[in-house]
């Protein structure tokens, strides 16, 4: 079958990597909800995740906002909006490209960081290890990392969005001579519920995708230093992908609900 | 194809392991084949075969990592496939593991190391001060300055140390040794091996040793099972084994 | 886990500042739609709402009052917008106010402007929570300016043609050509003439209504708010509308002298004949036509002037040139 129909053997391994995949998500909640808890590894996941990313996630915020202001100035300056940069900017850093570009970076630093750990984990025995000293290695290194994902996005996105609108607000500042004060109430004056409440609820599920690929890649990491590797790597990629699927969908039903 | 005539005349205790016709396959490939193991107090049995024999998956049996095919494991005289899985944590907390690689977690301390398999078990067994029995475990291995060191720190020969301290710091009745002395140079695996002995000693404990080093199994064994194919082939002390003229036998001491 | 605690000490003040900038934000944003602190909500039904939405700003006296909170069809004809106002404004918005929706800059969002109104005997009563207010619709005015720059747009086209029709005979294209197109040509003439006539009619009907418009605005002073920003921009809009007129005029005129042309076209032998006899009526043709085109020219400037003036209030920039250009109309 796989020499005469490398097509229909990917489609079928794609069925069944989805099929894993929530599987793994169903035990995932089936654990959450029961005992015990692993709260201290969970804070310290938290910590991990959140205060270890927050100067990524600042300078990425920050150059986002500066460039992007910069960027859009000279073409709206040409039709004399300039005074929209404020609102422009912060309903699209704050309803989709915040949200996005700061989920990818963390794809890309807890995903990662979560595959390559858990897979060598997994490789040198740690996770078997763990059993037999009668923890349950699913609870204690899957739920307590896809909950801190979950719960750190959207404050690290949060964050991001109001670094990068500082960082615009810089950039007005000096070239276009508005105050910060100016800046921030026109920026609130551009923003509705319906810009910041969607945005908020997809991040969950921006981190609960990085969390859940990052452990699912590394919990399933195949034996060998190749294997850490490709855990690593095909957990950026897939959540990176996940994330743009997750985004369409928020958005989709955005437009549903607000019309 | 057991071979009873070569049994030894070791003294038996009471039987604390007992597997009978184990079976375990993976895919096509039929790993261990009505395999038979039984284990007494005190004893060091040391189980040799070739690599990809199914010595690893008939131990991750032993302690529940994989579920056999078929068979029937008896640990300390439970049938280890009935029981509920906080039952089998509590035994599990009478078996220790040292793992092929060591298995240190990277992310935390020795002593963080150390007191992982604790965790579980500070309530029902009124462990009140678990620094108290981390440095003894250490002491027993002779690295307590190593307490706050992260594993990276530690040579090989360290590492597995601290990981057999790891093992016996609950004072199991039975350890289990996975390849206790793969990956290291010859005079670390001698050290090793001398410390598994001292440890019996101090401990009392049973131990199951994997392997297929030869000096490791002439040090310390009482008793040998060889593995051939996924079956035991044969049984003895390493005296009886390493002399038999059988050919297959002197392959492994080879 | 021994430097645990330094770290959830980090990680808890991480995790209030995200919060709490969270909190901000929706504070901010609730503010801003006057979700918290009192408010009341009053209604006004408008016939055309141009794409107002839920959550565009209510101004009075270009102070930020309150949101749309709600926009409902009632029927085809009327439209009512509930909006959300600060109590604190609510007792200085009399029970006459007047709703009108305008544009906020050249591509800005939709707002709804509260007028003071006209009605003297509920102008002592402070607005009361659910009333209703009158509305009056500016965009009529936007809509009559279009159609005016529309026939505007016509009388040129029907003057290019013209114009090539001259230029053919100038050119002469020899007599052969103008003999065979003759009456052709005749026929085309007659049919721009009548073209031009309408547009002209159609022009100062327009001219009228504007007048009339203005007329309110002088008598209203309350209603020119709608219309203008101060009385200024009233007194240009008249200077325009008279340009306009004479503009118009002159597009008569020209008409007229046409239909003449035409007449004596049709009157004559043929137009052999009668450029023959009269060497000067083709550089007469000629003049006419280009009258035509000046005054053409002076009205879609003019109407471009009105524009500016009524869409974009405050367009005082432009008020130099204006007065420049009303100058040299007057020469």
């Amino acid at each position: 079958m796989a020499e005469n129909f490398p097509m229909a053997t990917n489609v079928k391994s794609f069925f069944t990597e989805i099929g894993s995949l929530s599987r793994f998500a169903g035990r995932f909640f089936k654990q959450l909800f029961s005992r015990p808890f692993e709260f201290r590894e969970f804070l310290r996941q938290c910590y991990q995740m959140g205060n270890k990313s927050l100067l990524l996630v600042g300078i990425t915020g920050f150059i986002l906002g500066l460039v992007f202001t910069l960027q859009s100035r000279p073409t709206l300056e040409e039709f004399g909006a300039s005074s929209w940069i404020p609102s422009m900017i912060s309903i699209s850093i704050v309803r989709e490209i915040g949200p996005v570009i700061i989920a990818l970076i963390c794809a890309g630093r807890i995903g990662s960081s979560i595959g390559a750990e858990l897979g060598s984990m997994k490789v040198t025995e740690q996770i078997d290890a763990m059993e037999v000293s009668g923890t349950n290695p699913f609870k204690f290194l899957v739920v307590t990392r896809i909950l801190a994902a979950t719960l750190m996005l959207p404050l690290l996105i949060i964050f991001g969005d109001f670094v990068a609108l500082i960082g615009s607000a810089l950039v007005e500042n000096i070239k276009g001579q508005v105050s910060f004060l100016l800046y921030f109430n026109q920026v609130f004056d551009a923003l509705g519920f319906r810009d910041l409440l969607p945005a908020t609820g997809k991040s969950f599920f921006f981190g609960f995708a990085i969390g859940l690929v990052g452990c699912f890649k590394g919990y399933n990491s195949s034996k060998g230093t190749a294997g850490v590797g490709r855990a690593a790597n095909s957990a950026v990629v897939y959540t990176s992908m996940l994330l743009f699927i997750i985004d369409f969908i928020a958005v989709f039903l955005t437009e549903l609900i607000y019309g | 194809m057991k071979d009873e005539n070569t049994y030894s005349s070791f003294e038996k205790g009471k039987p604390v392991i007992k597997i009978e016709n184990l079976q375990k396959q993976f895919g096509d490939e039929v790993v261990l084949n009505n395999f038979n193991l039984e284990m007494f107090e005190n004893e060091n049995l040391v189980l040799m075969g070739k690599s990809g024999s199914g010595k690893s998956v008939m131990i991750k049996c032993l302690v529940g990592l994989m579920e056999p095919d078929s068979g029937r494991i008896e640990v300390l005289g439970k049938d280890i496939s009935r029981l509920e899985r906080t039952e089998m944590d509590e035994l599990r907390a009478e078996i220790g593991f040292l793992f092929q690689g060591s298995a240190l977690y990277d992310s935390m301390t020795v002593r963080e190391n150390l007191e992982f398999p604790l965790r579980r078990h500070t309530k029902r067994m009124n462990i009140e001060n678990t620094d108290e029995l981390v440095l003894e475990a250490l002491e027993s291995v002779g690295l307590t300055k190593t307490i706050d060191l992260m594993p990276e720190e530690l040579s090989g020969g360290m590492q597995r140390r601290i990981a057999l301290a790891r093992a016996l710091i609950l004072k199991p009745k039975i350890i289990l040794y996975d390849e206790p002395t793969t990956g290291l140079d010859p005079i670390t695996a001698k050290e090793i091996i001398q410390l598994m002995k001292n440890i019996q000693k101090k401990y009392k404990t049973s131990s199951l040793i994997i392997t297929h080093d030869v000096d490791c199994a002439r040090v310390i064994s009482d008793r040998m099972i060889l593995l051939l194919e996924g079956t035991n082939y044969a049984e003895g002390t390493f005296k009886e084994l390493s002399t038999s003229e059988d050919p297959k036998i002197q392959a492994f001491f080879k | 886990m021994k430097n645990s605690n330094p770290q959830n000490l980090k990680l808890g003040i991480f995790v209030i500042l995200g919060i709490a900038i969270f909190v901000a934000a929706v504070y901010f944003i609730g503010n801003r739609q006057n979700l918290f602190g009192d408010s009341s909500v009053i209604t006004s039904v408008f016939k055309d709402v141009n794409g107002l939405q839920r959550g565009n700003n209510v101004r009075f006296a270009g102070v930020n009052v309150g949101t749309v909170q709600n926009i409902r069809i009632l029927n085809d004809t009327s439209i009512a917008v509930s909006m959300r106002i600060d109590d604190r404004t609510m007792k200085l918005v009399r029970k006459n106010s007047l709703a009108t929706i305008s544009s906020d800059g050249l591509v800005g969002s939709m707002i709804v402007n509260l007028l003071p109104g006209e009605n003297d005997s509920l102008a002592s009563k402070p607005l009361q929570p659910g009333d209703t207010i009158a509305s009056i619709s500016k965009i009529a005015t936007a809509d009559m300016l279009t159609t005016l720059s529309t026939t505007n747009e016509n009388a040129a086209l029907l003057t290019a043609d013209l114009l090539k029709i001259t230029n053919s005979i100038n050119e002469g294209k020899g007599t052969i050509g103008v003999l065979i197109k003759d009456e052709e040509m005749a026929n085309n003439f007659k049919q721009s003439i009548e073209g031009l006539r309408q547009s002209t009619s159609t022009i100062s009907r327009m001219v009228n209504r504007v007048n009339v418009i203005l007329d309110e605005v002088s008598y209203k002073e309350s209603v020119a708010g709608v219309l203008l920003s101060d009385t200024i921009a009233a007194r240009q809009i008249e200077g325009i509308i008279s340009n306009l007129e004479i503009s118009a005029l002159q597009i008569s005129d020209v008409t007229t002298n046409l239909q003449q042309f035409s007449y004596d076209i049709r009157q004559g032998e043929g137009a052999l004949d009668y450029i023959l006899n009269n060497p000067g009526a083709v550089e007469q043709l000629d003049a006419t036509l280009k009258n035509i085109e000046e005054a053409t020219r002076k009205f879609d400037e003019n109407m471009e002037a009105l524009q500016h003036n009524i869409l974009l209030r405050g367009y005082f920039k432009k008020q130099a040139r204006i007065k420049a250009r009303e100058e040299t109309q007057m020469d």
